[in-house]
């Protein structure tokens, strides 16, 4: 044991010490923060994008024009929402974890839908001028100004000399180099490219599509339909789904005035909801409202599922590494001289683990040092999902996974190393198992969506996947049947692959040459060394 | 009467239908210096992981410190493997440690100990430098020391002065001979016959995983005649006639160093004939000789004879 203890302290050590472990061990906190950051700044510092609106027909520019003011109220709304929740003086009362989802789900819906209340009521209260004015009582006094976004979509001047009421393909070919980059358009003093160019022709009545009993079937005629959205960049879609959207609206008003239907009462219709409240069973009576926290518990098992893997990928290179660099260096016949090859392999296996341990406890570490030096509401959330995860029953079922996955991979990579003189070799070795590593990644999302299906119980009784399978499941309340035979056989595989690693190791160990045919192996798995 | 420390009894390995060691038998008396000598390939590396129960004999017995396994005394013996290798960022004076803590030495008392061998043998300056900036030599040297900073009781060194420059060479020998002065008794297998010849009481030479000879230097010595070479002009066949003489032959024209005009001749005495008395007989006989060469057979010779030409298939195989 003392030998054993050793080993595994230098193994620890040998793989602490090295630069390549502290930049991983940072890396990923630096990363998460650097997403983190900019995702949330992403916003704002997208680039002014120019459009040209040619409305040939007359009926439609007012409908798009409103539409894209009203999409810049509402990002100034939602920026205004975080300004306040930032800097109001008690910042910590944004209630999440216990809250009914459904307030969560109230805001959505209204999102979803074309008339969004908050926008109307903020609209009508007079913007944020108004808003402004409101909140100030409730701001702390070193409140920085407000910064109003910058509009997001900006209608540009129509270059000279493009005759608006020519025919459409007219039109598109003497846009056609602005739209392609190749020339650019005078905005004030600047010069700016077309971002789009949206062309609603004269007749473009006779081509809204109606609901027919008979459909009318696929016409020859390839050529554009409706209103044409001429855009080089295809990714962001925000202007063209604003535009579709106001002008599907304009022609819903217009119907409904030719055909005497009253737009409030349909306007109230469309805002009618029955809430639907989501339910848990297995809570406790009168506690069974499904909160945003049990929503996140659910999900939070693929965090966990990750975090095995990652962790798991880590600590195989070690293995891997350090195994080929003995057997490669010759000092495996030292260490066999002063140890037995099951204490060297146990004590790699212990100072390895140790590693994998530091790199989960150091991120961990790392990230919750980030979340108190920067906190905004996005943080103040995760702090309590957090909360949410630690107190769960989540964590036993996690490190019960994270060793076993370890003792069960661990064993067959450092099997797998000690037949191998070079990384190269191991690498073809490898591969058949980094195969089976994917699976469980790759059916993670639908495991977590049916966490007791037929696919999620048939991979739990798979012992190479049983630790992520299971892992995935365990905030579902997986059939007690499940927990108790699954973690048997995992418990004896993971013995019985060690025992045939050790046999393979303490042969392969001082081999030279190249890796053992498969027929070879199955005898080094048969064979008797003691 | 010192005791025997190492035990080999028709000790055989087999890899399939090759054998590499071939009913080996070895006796090692405590506080001795014990070559292990043979071409490459010759089983030395086999015999020495046997001994230290890294791999396992097909028959026979070994018998290490009293024990049947050197993993029961693994803290008594010290190694030095053929292939030399040490972890490359490891601090030179920690590797020493962390090896004589593997054999159950103290961590302090290893640390110290480290830095007390370094400072001996003249690598004070390099014990806080990594191993991968030590140049090969001063890396094997290390690891020499590594081998032995437990203060085992029977050190076994495979190849050790390979490598190594004449000067680190000397500073190794002298190391052999420190250990032997404390009673430690060593084993090392070597190509270089000088250092058997210098540092070995008793020598095993083994070949095609079979034991040619075991015993003494002076006795590996006498296995062949030794010879004297003369250069006259005269007809020296009648020489084989004089006792102790065991044959005369002329060696073929074209030697090196020949004066025009001159015959060389080769004769082979026995290990008691006293030279001289082939140089009086030549006197009396008027035989004046340009050259008289009587060299003591070397190890090498030895080697060369018991082996050389099983070495040579070998080596074309």
């Amino acid at each position: 044991m003392r030998v054993t203890l050793l080993i595994a302290w230098r193994e620890y050590l040998e793989n602490v010490k090295t630069k390549g472990f502290w930049i991983g061990v940072l890396l990923v906190p630096i990363v998460f923060f650097i997403i983190f950051h900019v995702s949330s700044r992403l916003a704002t510092a997208t680039p002014t994008r120019y459009y040209l609106l040619v409305d040939q027909s007359g009926q439609y520019a007012d409908s798009v024009e409103s539409a894209i003011r009203r999409e810049h109220q509402r990002r100034v709304m939602l920026d205004f929402m975080r300004y306040l929740q930032e800097n109001r003086i008690e910042s910590n009362s944004i209630q999440i974890s216990n809250e009914p989802a459904n307030q969560m789900d109230q805001l959505i819906d209204d999102f979803s839908n074309d008339e969004v209340a908050a926008l109307d009521d903020w609209l009508s209260n007079g913007g944020l001028a108004f808003a402004l004015q409101m909140s100030r009582p409730y701001l702390r006094a070193d409140t920085p100004d407000f910064e109003e976004p910058r509009p997001q979509f900006v209608a540009a001047v129509p270059p000279p000399g493009l005759n608006l009421n020519a025919p459409p393909e007219q039109i598109v070919e003497t846009l056609r180099p602005f739209l392609n980059g190749e020339q650019r358009l005078q905005a004030g003093d600047n010069q700016v490219s077309l971002f789009a160019l949206i062309l609603i022709p004269a007749d473009v009545g006779s081509d809204i599509v109606r609901p027919a009993p008979v459909p009318t079937g696929m016409t020859d005629d390839t050529s554009p339909r409706g209103v044409q959205y001429w855009a080089g960049n295809l990714t962001d879609t925000r202007l063209s789904s604003a535009i579709q959207t106001s002008i599907n609206n304009a022609i819903r008003q217009q119907e409904y005035t030719e055909l005497n239907i009253d737009v409030d009462a349909v306007r109230d219709v469309q805002r009618t909801r029955l809430p639907v409240s989501r339910l848990d069973p297995g809570k406790v009576a009168g506690d069974e409202q499904v909160s945003l926290a049990d929503t996140f518990r659910q999900w939070a098992p693929m965090g966990f599922v990750y975090l095995i893997f990652i962790s798991l990928m880590q600590s195989v290179q070690y293995l891997l590494s350090n195994t080929i660099e003995e057997k490669s260096n010759r000092i495996i016949e030292v260490l066999l001289a002063s140890v037995t090859p099951g204490e060297l392999m146990m004590g790699k296996l212990l100072g390895i683990g140790a590693t994998g341990i530091t790199t989960i406890v150091a991120w961990l570490g790392s990230f919750f040092v980030f979340i108190r030096l920067y906190q905004t509401v996005e943080t103040a959330m995760i702090v309590q999902i957090l909360d949410v995860l630690l107190s769960s029953d989540l964590i036993p079922y996690f490190v019960f996974y994270y060793v076993c996955c370890y003792a069960l991979y661990a064993g067959i990579f450092l099997a797998i190393g000690s037949l191998c003189n070079t990384l190269k070799e191991a690498q073809s070795l490898m591969m058949p198992l980094m195969m089976v590593l994917v699976v469980p990644i790759l059916t993670m999302s639908f495991i977590a969506q049916d966490p007791n299906g037929t696919m999620a119980r048939v991979m739990s009784w798979i012992p190479l996947f049983t630790p992520f399978t299971m892992m995935n499941r365990a905030a579902a309340q997986p059939p007690m049947f499940d927990v108790v035979g699954t973690t048997i056989l995992l418990v004896v595989s993971t013995i019985a692959v060690l025992w045939l690693s050790g046999r393979v190791f303490r042969q392969g160990i001082l081999r030279t040459g190249q890796p053992p045919r498969i027929l070879e192996l199955w005898r080094m798995l048969r064979k008797r060394t003691n | 009467m010192s005791s025997s420390v190492l035990s080999l009894t028709n000790v055989t390995k087999r890899y399939g239908e090759f054998t590499a060691v071939n009913r080996i038998n070895l006796n090692i008396p405590k506080g001795s210096v014990y070559g292990f000598l043979g071409p490459n390939g010759a089983g030395k590396t086999t015999t020495i992981r046997m001994i230290l129960d890294i791999i396992r004999p097909d028959e026979g017995e070994i018998e290490v410190l009293g024990c049947t396994s050197a993993m029961q005394v693994r803290s008594r013996i010290g190694y030095l493997p053929e292939e030399k290798g040490l972890y490359k960022k490891m601090k030179v004076w920690s590797i020493i440690s962390y090896f004589a803590t593997l054999k159950g030495m103290h961590r302090k008392e290893a640390k110290l100990r480290a830095f007390e061998l370094l400072e001996q043998y003249g690598l004070k300056d390099f014990a806080n430098a990594t191993v991968d900036s030590l140049s090969k030599g001063m890396g094997q040297k290390v690891q020499v020391l590594s081998s032995i900073a437990h203060r085992p009781e029977l050190v076994i060194l495979d190849e050790p002065f390979s490598g190594l420059d004449p000067v680190n060479q000397e500073v190794l020998e002298q190391l052999i001979r420190d250990l032997k002065n404390n009673g430690q008794t060593v084993i090392f297998s070597t190509h270089i016959m000088q250092h058997a010849e210098r540092l070995c009481e008793r020598l095993l030479l083994i070949t095609q995983g079979n034991k040619v000879f075991d015993g003494t230097v002076d006795e590996a010595r006498a296995i062949i005649p030794r010879r004297v070479i003369l250069e006259c002009q005269n007809d020296l066949s009648a020489l084989a006639d004089l006792e102790g003489v065991l044959s005369v032959c002329e060696l073929p024209v074209g030697s090196e160093g020949r004066i025009e005009g001159t015959r060389q001749w080769e004769l082979y005495v026995k290990e008691q004939t006293n030279p001289q008395q082939i140089l009086q007989h030549c006197f009396h006989n008027s035989i004046s000789l340009s050259r008289f060469d009587f060299t003591q057979t070397s190890l090498h010779d030895v080697f060369v004879h018991l082996v050389g030409q099983e070495a040579r298939e070998h080596n074309f195989r």
